[in-house]
């Protein structure tokens, strides 16, 4: 329980230091901190559209922290959950478009299935290339990343092109009923708040769950008590894509009811970006994915009433991730009674092959 | 099709130079590499690097104090890394990503609120790095074609891989922090300050990455646009893995990427798609990455089942 408190704190510590970093930075250009700061705030919850919106904001960010915090609990440091929500979502909009045979419910099942399968098989890839043979997956997921952007692109230029003048699709026979007009806010919120609960009380209550910590901690003890490390690594990665490919499928039917090109830029990064705030605790995810939905929703008001660019806001979720990843900056002796001291070269028998 | 409208001469030098800054961020992480430090880093020192640059150059006119600035901004960001990675125990993808984040939305901000732009920032005062012309080749036909016209840093990548080359593996400082890389206790035992070497090899990435980022936007092209690296970084990375972290070999990865990026630049003129054409130097990376990293596996694997026999 006191660990519990220890990392809220450490939390929240980080993210005030982050808003004081962001604090000088709005005094560099000339504006007022308080201000901006206010703004922000008041922008993310004034008015049924702004509320919406955040809501809007928060359905995807819920379900990409969670995937990427899967995928770390077993070890997987998965960037490409972005392609994951690009490729999900034109399967999503291929099959809603075309499969109109289908009575409409079926075809929900259809579209989210389709979703959740090719986000998997997208990361299948990058799972079997680190599993088996050490290819690192950071580097795979973002260049794989690349490659669904332009391959979806392609797709919806091309092919599947609705014919319009922008770069979209066709309508989508099915959709998600928005809830908060004008907003874009949906029942997708509803999907990801139970697909979240789903996960956490997976990996906390199964033997699955127990698999990939152990996997995630340690492997070749995983590998000495009978649980195959690279097996259960593979399956947390298509857990974490299929959660992807999902997200896509809420964005495509819920948010647009077409695909349209470049739907996704940066959902993928920014949920990975809340996970890595919370150093991928899965229970602590989404408060800071609402977090930063209020953040990003804010961010376009402070821009409009105040002279702060939208891009600050970046910058201070960035600032975020470099002060929450040093996990020895916020060490302070209010929390240990006893100053633990560092066991004499831990990093370097790390790397002791 | 007409192959010799795209197997020529040019292509020689559309090669080099859409390779060159992968070249050179390849070469930040393979310095960091040597001491197993995995540099995910590169793609956000190179944009703030790329960003200096052309800031520096607009606002003061001279490309040499445009590079020296650049450089320094790779300094700064590879600072950060290090301190957090090597005194705070941060997890070294994490604050990676961290850095390249923090990068993309520090450029966006600054282009907007200090230079007004958005998006791209170009101007004719921006003043490049010049192109080497060398006097007496213009006539003669094909190594005109070839080797006029560089610029300054693209001459320098050269000489710049070999000087690498002869730090890592013919100098003490090499020897020190190649042994630092590959067995740290050994390393402590024998003398050497380990946390010092990792140190010095983040911070000097930093500048090579610097001098990546100011040879993107003021030698391959002379502008700033937002997140222009465009993943360079982490081609440079599968670059460094595909060579070992071995300087030559780094580079002629580099180059093959170097190579699908020009060719497929010549294949949109027959009518192939863009998109299609843009994703090839990704899928040729990934695929040439995964395929070095499986063949290193399996070479792996042989040697060590024959070591079993021999016990």
């Amino acid at each position: 329980m006191n660990n519990t408190i220890e990392k809220i704190v450490k939390v929240l510590l980080t993210i005030i230091v982050s808003f004081l970093v962001g604090a000088i930075f709005i005094l560099i250009i000339d504006e007022n901190p308080l201000d901006a700061y206010t703004a922000l705030i008041e922008g993310a919850f004034s008015g049924k559209l702004m509320f919406g919106t955040t809501l809007a904001n928060f359905t995807p960010l819920l379900l990409t922290s969670i995937a990427f915090a899967i995928a770390a609990k077993a070890g997987a440091f998965n960037v490409g959950v972005e392609g994951e929500i690009f490729l999900g979502g034109i399967a999503a909009a291929y099959i809603g478009i075309n499969w109109t045979f289908l009575p409409a419910p079926l075809l929900y099942v259809a579209c989210f299935a389709g979703a959740i399968i090719v986000g998997a098989a997208w990361a299948w890839i990058p799972g079997v290339l680190k599993a088996y043979y050490n290819v690192s997956e950071v580097c795979t997921t973002i260049l794989m990343n690349t490659v669904a952007v332009y391959l979806t692109s392609y797709l919806v230029n091309g092919p599947m092109s609705g014919g319009g003048v922008n770069a979209q699709s066709a309508d989508v026979a099915v959709t998600l009923k928005q809830f908060m007009r004008p907003s874009s806010a949906n029942v997708g919120i509803i999907i990801s708040i139970i697909v979240s609960i789903l996960i956490i009380v997976m990996y906390y209550k199964t033997s699955f769950g127990f698999k990939l910590k152990s996997v995630g901690s340690n492997p070749s003890f995983s590998d000495c008590m009978g649980i195959d490390s690279k097996k259960i690594f593979v399956k947390a990665m298509m857990l974490s894509g299929a959660i992807g490919g999902l997200v896509g499928c809420i964005e495509v039917l819920g948010v647009h009811g077409y695909y349209l090109d470049n739907f996704a830029t940066n959902l993928g990064i920014n949920g990975m970006l809340a996970a890595l705030i919370v150093k991928s605790n899965l229970v602590m995810c989404p408060p800071l994915a609402f977090f930063l939905a209020i953040l990003r929703t804010g961010a376009l008001r402070m821009q409009q009433s105040t002279g702060v660019p939208k891009s600050l806001v970046d910058t201070i979720t960035a600032i975020f991730i470099i002060f929450a990843t040093m996990d020895s900056l916020f060490n302070l002796d209010v929390f240990k009674k006893i100053k633990r001291k560092k066991p004499f070269d831990t990093k370097l028998a790390k790397g002791v092959k | 099709m007409d192959l010799s409208s795209i197997l020529n001469a040019s292509l020689i030098y559309a090669t080099f130079r859409s390779a060159t800054p992968i070249i050179y961020a390849a070469l930040c992480a393979s310095l960091t590499q040597q001491a197993d430090i995995l540099n995910i880093g590169t793609e956000g020192i190179m944009l703030t690097g790329a960003f200096a640059a052309v800031a520096i150059s607009y606002t003061t006119g001279s490309w040499v104090l445009a590079i020296i600035v650049a450089m320094l901004a790779g300094l700064l960001m590879a600072a950060i890394m290090a301190v957090a990675n090597i005194k705070y125990g941060a997890d070294i993808c994490a604050i990676g990503m961290g850095i390249n984040m923090f990068a993309i939305a520090i450029t966006k901000f600054l282009m907007t609120s200090v230079f007004g732009m958005r998006g791209t920032f170009s101007n004719p005062d921006i003043v490049a790095i010049p192109r080497v012309v060398i006097p007496g080749l213009e006539s003669i036909p094909f190594l005109n074609e070839v080797f006029n016209g560089w610029a300054l840093t693209e001459w320098f990548v050269i000489v710049f891989i070999v000087l690498m080359w002869f730090l890592l593996f013919k100098t003490k400082w090499g020897l020190h922090l190649r042994s630092v890389g590959q067995y740290p206790m050994a390393a402590q035992t024998a003398g050497i300050n380990v946390t010092s070497m990792k140190y010095q090899a983040i911070l000097i990435s930093g500048l090579i990455g610097g001098l990546a980022g100011a040879h993107l936007s003021l030698g391959y092209s002379r502008l700033f646009t937002e997140n222009m690296t465009n993943n360079r970084g982490f081609m440079g990375v599968a670059a460094m893995f595909f060579g070992n972290a071995h300087p030559v070999w780094t580079s002629v990865g580099c180059l093959v990427f170097g190579l699908t990026d020009s060719i497929g630049a010549r294949l949109q003129a027959y009518g192939i798609a863009a998109q299609l054409v843009l994703m090839l130097p990704y899928i040729v990376t990934i695929v040439v990455l995964s395929i070095s990293m499986v063949s290193k596996y399996y070479t792996k694997k042989r040697r060590q089942s024959s070591l079993l026999l021999i016990r």
